[in-house]
């Protein structure tokens, strides 16, 4: 009477059990990511990586299927932010927007990080700034020669507009030292942040400013640029290029280096979620849509990859080491 | 005028734009009355949103939020000494007073009608100032901005109560407080180890801490905010009588306006400051100076106009230079780019259009804020009915979460936790809160701006001669205080004089 004997059920049983666990086994390994995203900006809302960030979310999350939520944890130079994320579990649902040079060796050498550059890996850094020499239109400044002649007769003949503990101030003393200029000579006006002291360099309240030239394409018609510490020529600045004037093995440092980067040991736990964010991440830095958005706000995609960006990093970390007297206090 | 009609045409061309108009100016209104949610934390998380909208009501959604958080944040200052945002600082001073008293309808309607009038003004004057002010705003030096810190400083004398020199000791405890930190030359002083204290003690937190939970602890044998019950009454006509009230007093705000707008234009500094030296310049000048600070309508009046008109002020510097004032003017340059507008110096040059269509639908603004802020500030007064032994508890978890809010982290609350001890004790032993949150607001200003003037003057005070800039402010800052210090006198003299009449009868007879 009964056509349900007990094999027939136990095969049913069996059978749905399977279906049901099938997916689950599967969802467990291949749904990453299920839930939103963090992406942690070690900085306050308005700045560049706030803006990176913010910019490239929307199509960040279109890609990978999940919303990504922006978390701004700014204070004392990205130090706060950068300890906060470390103390996110790896697990891929918090990722980083920074600027990974050169806030991280900072946070090391000079403010006692718990963490080293290791803890950190690049996904990919597309933002490369680099120290713009720079003076106001008006100025009577014409060129970088007259800069270095009235240097090298009296060190503090101008004043020079600056970021304490900086890459900026790192190139100020190399330049120097090439130039056989007075290091301690030098007049030196300390500015809280970027935006300062290029408004100051603008306007002539220093004789000449040296800040990430990136922030200053804005204000180009504002200011005369006198050297690019860089080994090519970057935003089309009519100005030259520090190895072309200090000869091709000049030192300097390179500036900002800005872009996403999770934890170091995220990518031994969960090799198949690294690879499907780096994946996500390399798509949309590479979308025509994405790279128009971007760039009309002065945004960069450039895609370098992990290899590429987690080198710069490294390198500009051990050139900040060099020079770690020059960035405790100016 | 080509640029004016466009602007028109812009602006009509859309009539769907404007249903983003009321939920803006609300949405401001709401986080801006939130103790320890700012302006640009409102304005940013709104940003992505206007991401799918078109240009026009994209614009129109952010300054909405703009300027209703810019009124916003006075609620709170009137009824609870709660400075939403360091703008309302001086709010606080007399506003509170005025609600205590059951004044909270007039206050809140002088409060709102003094905001309105401030944005309108400003934006008028924006009309016409856009151009030079930005080419002061690049040329304004270290040394400038000292004596504007110094400006501000003055305040200090008025703040001090009974005695003058608890006032000063309470004022450079503040400035210390406020050099916390690391300085702009890189050197880190007085943060005891904390890594939280790198950039200072958190402000928006010690002024709530100061302020507000100083005086709530002061409240506790007290059943209402408000003692006389008939006083605790909600009233339509009462705010509507403070609305008139404000206009009463044009003089206060033009000139509210007026240093609100110069002082907004300047980056960095903006309507933190404004406020402050509207009120201590309206104090110095009302000939019922001694009232200010228990309650007097007119410091309400100084503080508001200022501190709204500081948007039209800030938003010049964006048009006219295409840099930030603030982290607010920040979000809308974001805001511009997304619609591949970009900032700097040719902004305004090859955007005239937008740059007036804004201008307009700020007007427009300003005169919703008046109907919206009315009803919200209506529903906002019913906080005095809520009886205190609720009312505390609930704004102190407010402001703890508010406080966290600000720093992502404990640290926020616990500032406000140390700092309530801190302003509760000053109160209990007669020293002026508010003039230690003066120089903690303006200590670090002070301090950076000193720094960089010996830097590029090398110690020579000959520089000083090079900045006519700076003289010209500090003139007028000296005139300003010895024209009230005179008048002032003068009066003093004409009121003994009818004294010493009213005394001896056989002298008044002649």
């Amino acid at each position: 009477m009964n056509k349900f004997n007990r094999r027939t059920v136990l095969k049913i049983a069996g059978g749905v059990t399977a279906a049901l666990a099938t997916p689950a086994v599967l969802r467990a390994q291949e749904a990453y990511p299920s839930r939103p995203i963090n992406m942690v900006v070690p900085f306050d809302t308005g700045g560049y990586n706030d803006r990176l960030a913010r910019a490239f979310a929307p199509f960040l999350q279109e890609t990978i299927g999940q919303p990504i939520v922006i978390v701004n944890r700014g204070g004392a130079g990205a130090m706060l932010g950068h300890t906060y994320f470390m103390q996110q579990p790896d697990d891929g649902y918090t990722i980083l927007c920074t600027s990974a040079a050169p806030y991280i060796p900072l946070n090391i050498l000079t403010q006692n990080a718990q963490f080293k550059i290791d803890d950190f890996s690049m996904i990919n850094l597309p933002s490369r700034d680099y120290t713009l020499m720079a003076t106001s239109a008006d100025s009577e400044i014409e060129n970088i020669e007259q800069v270095i002649e009235q240097l090298q007769a009296d060190a503090g003949a101008l004043s020079i507009g600056i970021q304490p503990a900086s890459a900026d101030l790192v190139n100020v003393m190399l330049f120097a030292d090439a130039n056989g200029i007075d290091r301690a000579g030098l007049r030196l006006v300390t500015f809280d942040g970027g935006g300062p002291a290029r408004n100051a360099t603008a306007g002539g309240v220093v004789d000449i400013g040296m800040v990430g030239g990136q922030g200053f394409i804005p204000l180009a018609s504002k200011v005369r640029p006198l050297v690019v510490f860089d080994d090519a020529p970057r935003d089309g600045w009519d100005a030259p290029v520090i190895t072309d004037l200090s000869g091709p093995d000049a030192q300097f440092v390179s500036g900002s280096q800005r872009g996403w980067a999770v934890h170091s040991t995220f990518i031994e736990k969960h090799p198949d979620r690294y690879a499907t964010l780096l994946n996500a991440i390399e798509q949309t830095s590479k979308d025509p849509k994405v790279i128009e958005s971007l760039k009309g706000q002065k945004l960069a995609t450039d895609w370098f990859g992990p290899d590429v960006s987690n080198k710069a990093l490294v390198n500009t970390g051990k050139v900040m080491e060099q020079h770690v007297e020059l960035l405790k206090g100016t | 005028m080509a640029d004016l009609i466009a602007a028109y045409d812009l602006l009509t061309s859309s009539a769907s734009a404007w249903i983003y108009l009321i939920p803006g100016l609300i949405v401001g209104l709401v986080f801006g009355s939130m103790p320890g949610i700012s302006i640009t934390m409102a304005m940013a998380i709104f940003l992505p949103v206007t991401l799918y909208m078109d240009f026009l009501p994209a614009i129109i959604f952010l300054t909405s939020i703009y300027t209703g958080a810019g009124f916003g944040g006075s609620i709170p200052a009137i009824l609870m000494n709660i400075p939403g945002t360091s703008s309302a600082v001086a709010t606080t001073f007399d506003g509170y007073p005025m609600a205590r008293a059951g004044k909270h309808n007039e206050a809140l309607g002088v409060a709102l009608a003094s905001s309105v009038t401030g944005t309108l003004l400003s934006y008028i004057l924006l009309l016409f100032l856009v151009v030079p002010v930005s080419i002061v705003v690049l040329k304004l030096g270290p040394l400038e901005m000292f004596v504007v810190a110094i400006w501000g400083m003055s305040l200090l004398g008025s703040l001090s109560g009974q005695s003058v020199w608890r006032g000063l000791l309470a004022g450079v405890f503040g400035i210390l407080l406020g050099t916390i930190g690391m300085n702009t030359a890189g050197f880190v002083r007085g943060t005891m180890g904390v890594p939280w204290l790198l950039d200072g003690v958190p402000t928006i937190p010690a002024m709530m801490g100061l302020l507000a939970a100083s005086q709530l602890l002061n409240l506790i044998n007290t059943t209402y905010l408000i003692e006389s019950e008939e006083a605790r009454k909600l009233s339509f006509a009462k705010i509507l009588g403070g609305v008139k009230l404000a206009f009463q007093y044009p003089t206060i705000i033009l000139r509210g306006a007026t240093i609100g707008v110069i002082i907004g234009a300047i980056p960095g500094v903006g309507s933190s400051i404004s406020n402050l030296i509207s009120y201590s310049e309206t104090k110095r000048n009302a000939p019922d100076g001694d009232t200010f600070g228990t309650g007097n309508p007119k410091g309400v009046i100084a503080a508001e106009a200022a501190n709204s008109s500081s948007e039209g002020g800030a938003m010049a510097t964006m048009f006219a230079l295409g840099i930030p004032g603030g982290g607010a003017t920040a979000i809308l340059l974001a805001a511009f780019a997304m619609h591949n507008l970009i900032g700097g110096p040719q902004f305004i040059a090859e955007n005239k259009t937008v740059v007036y269509a804004i201008i307009f639908s700020n007007f427009f603004q300003a005169i919703c804020l008046l109907f919206v802020g009315l009803l919200f500030v209506y529903l906002a007064a019913a906080i005095v009915r809520v009886p205190l032994r609720f009312l505390i508890p609930s704004v102190l978890v407010v402001s703890t979460f508010g406080a966290f809010a600000i720093t992502n982290s404990l640290a926020g609350p616990m500032t406000l936790f140390i700092f309530a001890i801190i302003g509760w004790a000053m109160v209990r032993y007669e020293y002026p809160v508010a003039a230690a949150v003066v120089g903690l607001l303006l200590g670090g200003l002070l301090e950076q701006n000193l720094i960089r003037t010996w830097q590029i003057s090398r110690g020579e005070f000959g520089y000083i001669l090079e900045r006519p800039g700076a003289i010209f402010i500090f003139m007028l800052m000296v005139g300003s205080l010895a024209i009230t210090t005179i008048g002032k006198r003068r009066r003093l003299r004409r009121e003994k004089l009818m004294e010493q009449r009213a005394l001896s009868p056989d002298t008044a007879g002649d």
